[in-house]
């Protein structure tokens, strides 16, 4: 009850911090600083129609290899937990509705994340959701069978390939512009092509290809730990 | 002081996120609250989806809603439990 209490308190009088710091705001009515910055030049300077993936990848691109670091060193560290934990039994088979599903659906669920990973120059998208939603065709395939999976080695020369590919643009753009991860090592192209944007759609691929490979190999790992089911 | 029909949609999928998020911790059935986690995520992408924010929306739909809910429900199929 008590606990209960001082919780209440705390959760208001968060509250009343954050709505007396935020009551003064109002939308400004044109863009300022970094932002119109981006919405002025973004075209011209990555050739990216979108553009928050002109600012993900282009513009704070080492941002963004920071972010594959950090996915990579938390799918390493799920991975290296849960096989310390003996691989448990089969898990009990699906209900048919689940098995038809996850025997059609995850096609469909692939291609449209690969359509979100190519187009992230050109529409909503990118690397890192494309990537997601290519995971979750995986994830839906392994809800659907009754065994666990098995070890994969494409699965991990994939993410190393992707990875590499990134640090090697980067590095690229380092040797010939004089600037780590320069998008215009390769033409800016005519803006709404899906051949155009510089190195976007390539970096674009190789996240797709990184975060699909990792969450795929999270998920496996949880499926062989063991445990009821 | 009329609202448009973006910002009555906008306060009303917040308004039924909010409600899902006491009713997660509320219910006494462990499923019943990893399901309406799923729910609460699905709303917040449709509200960065109304607040023209898409490429949002489209990580928060598939890592929020689909993958993190069947995390969880690995997860209690692990411990095998309920409550």
């Amino acid at each position: 009850m008590i606990r209960t209490i001082v919780g209440l308190i705390i959760v208001l009088a968060l509250s009343a911090i954050v709505i007396s710091s935020i009551s003064d705001y109002s939308v400004p009515s044109q863009l300022l600083g970094a932002g119109r910055f981006y919405t002025e030049r973004g075209v011209d300077d990555t050739g990216s129609v979108n553009l928050v993936t002109a600012v993900v990848v282009a513009y704070r691109g080492l941002d963004t290899l920071g972010e594959v670091v950090v996915l990579f060193c938390a799918s390493t560290a799920v991975v290296l937990i849960l096989t310390l934990i003996p691989i448990g039994a089969n898990p009990t088979p699906p209900s048919s509705i689940v098995a038809f599903t996850a025997g059609v659906l995850p096609g469909a669920i692939v291609l449209f994340g690969i359509y979100i990973i190519t187009h992230g120059h050109l529409s909503p998208g990118g690397g890192f959701p494309g990537g997601a939603v290519v995971a979750s065709a995986f994830l839906l395939v392994m809800l659907g069978s009754n065994t666990i999976p098995g070890k994969s080695k494409f699965l991990a020369s994939i993410e190393s390939l992707a990875g590499l590919t990134f640090g090697l643009l980067g590095f690229w753009g380092m040797l010939t512009l004089g600037q780590f991860l320069n998008n215009l090592v390769l033409p800016a192209g005519s803006p709404g092509r899906i051949l155009s944007a510089g190195i976007i759609p390539i970096i674009s691929l190789a996240i797709g290809a990184k975060v699909a490979s990792e969450l795929s190999g999270i998920f496996a790992s949880y499926r062989k730990a063991g445990g009821e089911e | 002081m009329n609202i448009s029909l973006l910002a009555a949609a906008s306060i009303g999928t917040g308004v039924m996120m909010l409600v899902a998020a006491v009713a997660a911790l509320v219910v006494k059935k462990l499923i019943s609250a990893i399901i309406i986690v799923g729910f609460v995520s699905l709303s917040a992408s449709v509200l960065f989806l109304l607040m023209d924010a898409p490429d949002v929306a489209i990580t928060e739909a598939s890592i929020g809603a689909a993958i993190s809910t069947v995390i969880f429900l690995w997860g209690r199929g692990k411990i095998g439990g309920e409550e």
